[in-house]
């Protein structure tokens, strides 16, 4: 009898064990694939964002192409800081 | 021409026309299918919950795991001092979801592939999390624009890409549910088209790409819906733990 009960748990443990494992092996590669659609649209958004600002203020201002070149290259230079700041949450994930 | 792989984002009206001071407020296909979304997530809960068991039915289960997959998330990436908004990120998560999966089915309306829809939902979350921000550290919030540890000369520079980073957020997290929703139908239709145009002899390869290309949408629908809830768990976290 104890045989029995001893082999229901064993069995048991290595059940929730391998039901775990493919859990999380799922769940990582929706994570990663996340990520991987998350960082195409985080540059690009920024750069027009920026270029969007700079239009603006150039209306504004009558500035006509001063503003937007420069806030065009801000916005580049905020879409690169937006992708390093994912990597990072990435990278703090993984550890 | 029928076959316009556009066709299928066409917002039309279905019965009378409303229109309250100049504004149009019909009842369209758009506004149909997100009432079917609403109905269905109501209907799985409600029934999930109907019966208590402790040995659960499919539809129990069904509802008990959606909500198990949406508190793990929040407390993983949002910490506990986000419980509170569960419910917000819970409903966010589902009705995206449901939309973009009854977009999958043939003759069905994708609501989520119109910018105004994601971009409504965005800028929500964008003047919700800002606002919450300041309640709760008040004008320390505007910390988050200057980062610590910067020298004086470069740190104009670094607060107006900041700021340009901040405000890219909305724009990021509705273009991409938009484009990839948009993308993923047209090519579907596209493929669909070249099916018909090439016939029994050559039709069979583009059917096989339709039937690939379904089976990736159907994996793109869940995971932009999941993309969406985390980066708002993730904007949320940012208001609520403050730390640069």
């Amino acid at each position: 009898m104890s045989d029995l009960e001893d082999l229901k748990t064993r069995l048991k443990i290595a059940k929730s064990k391998l039901q775990n494992k493919n859990l999380k092996k799922a769940e990582k590669k929706g994570v990663f694939l996340g990520n991987a659609f998350k960082l195409g649209t985080e540059l690009v958004a920024a750069v027009v964002v920026g270029t969007i600002i700079g239009f603006i203020l150039d209306n504004w201002f009558g500035t006509k192409p001063i503003l937007i070149i420069v806030f065009f290259l801000f916005g580049a230079a905020a879409g690169i800081v937006n992708v390093f700041k994912a990597a990072k949450k990435m990278q703090g994930d993984g550890n | 021409m029928a076959a316009n792989p556009m066709q299928q984002f066409e917002v039309h009206r279905i019965g009378p026309e409303i229109k309250i001071s100049g504004i149009d407020l019909s009842f369209t296909n758009s506004s149909l299918f997100m009432t079917i979304s609403a109905v269905l997530i109501t209907a799985l809960l409600l029934f999930g919950t109907r019966e208590k068991k402790l040995v659960p039915s499919k539809i129990q289960l069904m509802s008990e795991m959606l909500y198990n997959f949406i508190a793990k998330m929040i407390s993983d990436t949002a910490g506990k001092k986000a419980k509170p908004y569960f419910p917000f990120i819970f409903s966010l998560f589902v009705f995206i979801l449901f939309c973009n999966m009854i977009g999958m089915l043939p003759y069905s309306f994708t609501v989520t592939s119109h910018i105004i829809v994601t971009l409504t939902f965005a800028i929500f979350i964008f003047i919700g999390v800002t606002i919450l921000g300041f309640v709760i550290h008040g004008f320390k919030y505007l910390k988050i624009f200057v980062p610590s540890g910067v020298p004086i000369v470069l740190l104009p520079i670094i607060t107006i890409i900041e700021i340009i980073s901040y405000l890219s957020r909305p724009v990021s997290l509705s273009v991409r549910l938009f484009a990839n929703m948009m993308a993923g139908h047209t090519m579907l239709k596209v493929f669909g088209g070249f099916v018909i145009s090439l016939g029994l002899i050559g039709g069979w390869l583009p059917l096989s790409f339709s039937v690939a290309l379904t089976g990736l949408e159907i994996l793109v629908a869940f995971l932009q819906a999941y993309v969406f809830a985390i980066l708002t768990c993730i904007y949320l976290n940012d208001a609520l733990n403050l730390h640069h």
